[in-house]
């Protein structure tokens, strides 16, 4: 499992029509800031994302959504992929655990079941699904990396 | 490949060794020691190093590995922080051998994306600009669209520059691009930065009037030829 099979497989991903895209994007502070409390009322949550975090993460949740909203404006599987990668490799640099990923992304998809209309769900919901099941080869591929990483060894 | 990787197959032909130099610059970067780096720049320059090539094989490497090392939890965001102030201040340093002696009547508007917090890039590009006589206004990190589209319309420039660092702020650009040819259709508009460092020219294909650009010397060639 590499990076060009992750990049093979998000190219089946169909573009998301204009009205979902907007609809998303209408609803992005608010499903920011509802990820956010979902996160923080979460008892476990520094053994999910590490000490003195917050901040990060709630960065990581603004990001994502707006990260998001283009990519439903315009879709490229080369850029959802390296991105995805590189946001891996760094939270889980600075101590973010792989629950964190699949708690998010499960929580994402519960808040767009329930705040975005019932087309948006059908239009958007592949791309959270692809997420989710690729978190093991996101993981792997990112450990690659950060463990061939030779910079000032 | 690797920033280090990279830097070595840039400089594979050239007698200078560049990456022992970034190494020590990265050294004295990362250690906060601003006198050591106005020595090690002036030294670099002394050996007739150009300024061109001070920006793309010491200072855009140096900074590619800071960039690195916070994405690996070796350095902090402070760490990071100084290191690009250092540079900047540097920059600021060289200001008077910037200045071209020459003037062409051709303008260049420079920027981040919005969102896009990482400047130097395109103030490298800037630099270059002017260095070849053209009039560059350099507007630095996340600038809003609505607000570029606005400065477009009342400076008319030549050539827009736009520059993306992190990859989650491609989309952003394409968006930039999108809205800046529905105003100016015939605006020829560079891309580059970091974030185009991993093959996304497929991006653009389709688009007119845009062109990706990846380092310094594509640039100047630009420049010459335009």
């Amino acid at each position: 499992m590499t990076k060009e099979y992750l990049i093979e497989n998000a190219k089946n991903l169909s573009p998301v029509n204009e009205a979902a895209a907007k609809d998303y994007e209408n609803n992005e502070d608010k499903l920011v800031d509802k990820m956010n409390s979902i996160m923080l009322a979460k008892e476990d949550i520094i053994s999910i994302i590490g000490v003195n975090n917050i901040d990060m993460m709630k960065d990581n949740h603004a990001n994502h959504a707006r990260f998001m909203v283009s990519v439903f404006k315009d879709y490229n599987a080369d850029v959802l992929v390296e991105t995805i990668l590189w946001v891996f490799r760094a939270y889980r640099s600075h101590g973010f655990t792989t629950n964190y990923w699949a708690t998010q992304i499960n929580n994402w998809m519960k808040l767009i079941n329930e705040d975005l209309n019932e087309e948006t769900v059908k239009e958007i919901l592949p791309y959270y699904n692809f997420m989710l099941v690729n978190i093991p080869i996101f993981v792997k591929v990112s450990n690659e990396k950060l463990e061939s990483s030779d910079i000032l060894h | 490949m690797t920033a280090q990787q990279e830097l070595s197959s840039n400089t594979k032909d050239d007698s200078v060794d560049f990456s022992i130099m970034k190494d020590e610059f990265l050294h004295a970067l990362l250690n906060g020691k601003n006198k050591q780096c106005t020595i090690l720049m002036q030294s670099y320059l002394d050996k007739k190093i150009s300024i061109q090539q001070l920006y793309e094989n010491i200072f855009k490497f140096a900074l590619y590995d800071v960039g690195e090392l916070w994405e690996y939890n070796k350095i902090s965001v402070a760490t990071e922080h100084m290191a690009s102030a250092i540079v900047e201040t540097l920059m600021n340093q060289l200001y008077p051998k910037i200045v071209s002696n020459f003037t062409e009547e051709k303008t260049v508007i420079t920027s981040c994306v919005k969102n896009e917090m990482h400047q130097i890039g395109i103030r490298m590009i800037s630099d270059i600009f002017e260095m070849n006589g053209w009039n560059a206004l350099y507007l630095g990190s996340d600038t809003p669209d609505h607000e570029l589209i606005r400065f477009v319309k009342e400076q008319k420039p030549n050539v827009f520059a736009i520059s993306a660092s992190l990859s989650f702020n491609i989309p952003n650009v394409v968006s930039l691009v999108d809205e800046i040819h529905k105003h100016f259709p015939d605006l020829l508009i560079l891309v580059g930065g970091q974030a185009f460092n991993h093959g996304f020219e497929n991006i653009f294909k389709n688009r007119k009037n845009v062109i990706i650009k990846s380092d310094i010397k594509s640039i100047e060639l630009f420049i010459k030829n335009y």
